[in-house]
């Protein structure tokens, strides 16, 4: 036993401290994370096997998985099942998939990453450290932007590659394969040589009683009951008027073709390198978003698995709800969803987000949301990052560890 | 102004301050049920102090409180001279301390979660990690999952991370929960020599033997209140002395002994006499309970003076004993 002062009296000179000298002076009560925290934060999420392997599958196995179908369909039988990639994939595989999956699987990341210190226990060593608890906080964020990041940057690439490199030979524009890159003459040029498909698909913007409708109406398009004899595409009123002649025809799908070329012009067998860039970058902020929120919500309420769910309920359900309907009195209410303001800033290019795929022609996305300002979504944005961190830093600063 | 220099300017007071642990007047309420009632508390430096109490008495609330893992309602306390929670990063960099029982992210190795936890502290901690995993005996599995670590491997591993701040303080709550005979040895001998090195440990404990053999100082609380702290030696004094005495003719030397003006309490019992004395009883008057029993032609097998333990002053002093449930 050693020996020990009495309480009641002076105790001796204090101890030597076995610490040097300022050992502690390591700016612990600082707020700004160290990159050790930050490090050491990333290798605890990472080593969660369970949830990384949640995580891969989702961002890159789902996609992944979907886009080899595709090609093995296509490579085995390639006249009944189109090309993996192309243009119409990439949009509905971003705005159908990736949009949510992505949100999702960082939402269950940053739920994860809020919560498990003080669910399983480490919480309170972590407090007696004497580090800042807001640091403690802030050192996730990091952490889990270093991981959610790469994996669904990891994701994106992999539909990029396939939607390339897979992408069909032929444009299909109005329903008919159409050579791509033409140039306007070469366009007239194919459709006077393939008068019948241009007369019966491409659009017409023409007057009735022009002649261009004349020869239209009495263009013979598919075939008729039985297979055999061609039907004619005539307008009411007009039974009984000669037949074009064939230089009238083609003439007349060159006019067609020169009025289309403006709209053929925008289709695309593959997303251009430019739409891919802008793509790569909103699906992540969706994602970062997704993570952030996430985070705050964990460590609001503690616990993981409610709080996922809020954030898939919020994601699946109330956004594509909230930016639908247009609801006049809330109006304002609807413009503060966070997925809205994401879904603003949407690319053109894509499809609707909410719905899936993209029309040819794409970048009619957002047309169908509740409208918004781009300054007004990225305030609500803004909004949301910093309202949730502050909740869930406020939450860690005051919780009882 | 920093918060380093803020600290700073309290850091020469704090190195002169004689207690490592001080509490005045500190309160907790949960509600309506007051867990910390008004605690007053000093704990020398470099001493082990047992801090003892019977299930609910508030020990784990009041560590709870000093840490800064809850918040006090009225009092002051401060660690190694800091006042927290005023300068409560700065002592808490030098303290160390295990609350409940040591749970860890179980996915992770041991090794990993100290690192986790080192990244916490000052750089230097890192390189502690390998030396804190060996004093507490665990560097062999240190890379094993924790999921597979037995309580008391998970109690070591807990000791660990106090070490990885070379604490001044140690605070340390039920660490021998878990551990087997030869383990709550090995930590009993680690103890005395983190004292013999000049840091203090305070022991929460309920295993009053235990605390006895390795403590220097206790302090006793019950119902949120301390009702008694001082060196252990010293609260043992004021009890009462039980003198066992094995004699031939019991019934005679109790009537011997009556005879004399030798206080205390003398009872026969089929193995001898038992004779209770007062506190302050010297050596001299065993020796003459002795002479006057011999001299009477009574044969002395064994005599016995029985110092009271620290259990049973522990009971006498706490108000579970004979409580009504």
């Amino acid at each position: 036993m050693t020996t020990v002062p009495d309480v009641s009296s002076p105790a001796p000179a204090p101890i030597p401290a076995t610490s040097s000298v300022g050992a502690w002076r390591d700016h612990r009560g600082s707020w700004i994370p160290t990159g050790g925290m930050i490090s050491t934060r990333f290798m605890e999420l990472r080593k969660r096997r369970g949830l990384m392997l949640a995580l891969i599958l989702v961002t890159i196995g789902i996609p992944a998985v979907f886009l080899l179908i595709r090609l093995l369909l296509h490579a085995f039988a390639p006249h009944s099942y189109g090309p993996a990639g192309g243009y119409d994939v990439f949009t509905g595989l971003v705005a159908g998939v990736l949009y949510v999956f992505g949100f999702i699987v960082a939402a269950t990341l940053g739920c994860t990453a809020g919560s498990i210190d003080l669910t399983e226990g480490m919480f309170r060593h972590l407090v007696v450290t004497g580090r800042s608890r807001l640091a403690l906080y802030l050192a996730r964020i990091p952490a889990g932007l270093a991981i959610i990041v790469p994996l669904v940057a990891i994701g994106f690439t992999v539909v990029c590659a396939v939607c390339v490199f897979a992408a069909p030979t032929q444009l299909k524009y109005q329903g008919v394969n159409v050579p791509v890159n033409l140039s306007s003459a070469g366009l007239q040029s194919w459709a006077a040589e393939h008068p019948d498909e241009v007369l019966c698909n491409f659009n017409l913007n023409v007057g009735p009683n022009s002649s261009i409708a004349a020869v239209v109406n009495a263009a013979p398009c598919g075939n008729g009951p039985g297979g055999g004899q061609p039907v004619f595409k005539q307008a009411p009123g007009s039974q009984g008027q000669p037949q074009p002649s064939q230089a009238q025809i083609e003439h007349a799908a060159v006019l067609i073709a020169r009025m289309n070329y403006a709209d053929y012009a925008r289709q695309f067998l593959y997303p251009s390198t430019s739409l891919m860039v802008k793509t790569g970058l909103w699906i992540e902020l969706e994602a970062a978003v997704g993570f952030i929120v996430g985070l705050g919500l964990g460590s609001l309420l503690g616990q993981r698995t409610v709080a996922v769910i809020l954030m898939i309920v919020l994601e699946v359900i109330l956004t594509p709800i909230l930016s639908r309907a247009h609801i006049a009195h809330m109006i304002n209410l609807q413009r503060s969803v966070v997925g809205l303001a994401v879904a603003h800033l949407e690319p053109s290019g894509l499809g609707f987000v909410f719905g899936g795929g993209g029309g040819p022609g794409g970048g009619q996305g957002t047309a169908r949301l509740v409208p918004e300002t781009t300054t007004v979504a990225v305030c609500v944005i803004v909004a949301w990052l910093v309202g949730w961190t502050i909740l869930g830093a406020w939450r860690m600063m005051t919780r009882d560890a | 102004m920093s918060i380093t220099s803020l600290l700073g300017t309290s850091d020469r007071g704090a190195a002169q301050s004689q207690w490592a642990v001080e509490a005045h007047g500190l309160t907790k309420r949960f509600g309506d049920n007051v867990a910390l009632n008004g605690v007053e508390l000093r704990v020398p430096r470099g001493c082990a102090f047992g801090y003892l109490g019977p299930n609910g008495a508030g020990k784990t609330t009041l560590i709870r409180v000093l840490l800064g893992l809850t918040h006090a309602d009225a009092g002051t306390m401060s660690l190694l001279g800091y006042h927290v929670p005023r300068h409560r990063a700065a002592a808490l960099a030098r303290v160390g301390a295990i609350v409940d029982e040591p749970r860890f992210h179980g996915h992770l190795t041991g090794r990993q979660n100290l690192q986790v936890l080192a990244a916490a502290r000052e750089p230097a901690a890192r390189d502690r990690i390998g030396p804190a995993l060996e004093r507490v005996g665990i560097l062999q599995r240190a890379d094993d999952r924790v999921t597979k670590y037995s309580m008391g491997m998970r109690q070591r591993l807990g000791v660990a991370a106090c070490l990885l701040g070379d604490p001044q303080l140690l605070i340390l709550d039920e660490p021998m929960n878990g551990l087997d005979p030869a383990g709550m040895h090995e930590m009993r001998d680690m103890i005395v020599s983190l004292v013999a090195e000049g840091r203090t440990v305070v022991l929460s404990s309920h295993l009053l033997d235990e605390v006895e053999r390795t403590c220097d100082a206790v302090a006793i609380v019950d119902k949120g209140n301390i009702i008694r702290q001082g060196p252990i030696s010293e609260l043992l004094a004021g009890t009462s002395l039980v003198l066992q005495v094995e004699c031939s003719e019991p019934d005679r030397a109790r009537a011997l002994l009556g005879a004399t003006t030798i206080g205390g309490q003398v009872e026969v019992s089929p193995v001898g006499l038992g004779i209770t004395l007062p506190t302050g009883t010297g050596r001299d008057v065993v020796a003459e309970i002795n002479r006057v029993i011999v001299e009477g032609g009574i044969s002395v097998y064994r005599l016995q003076v029985i110092q009271a333990s620290l259990e049973s002053w522990f009971l006498s002093v706490t108000s579970r004993l004979g409580a009504p449930e």
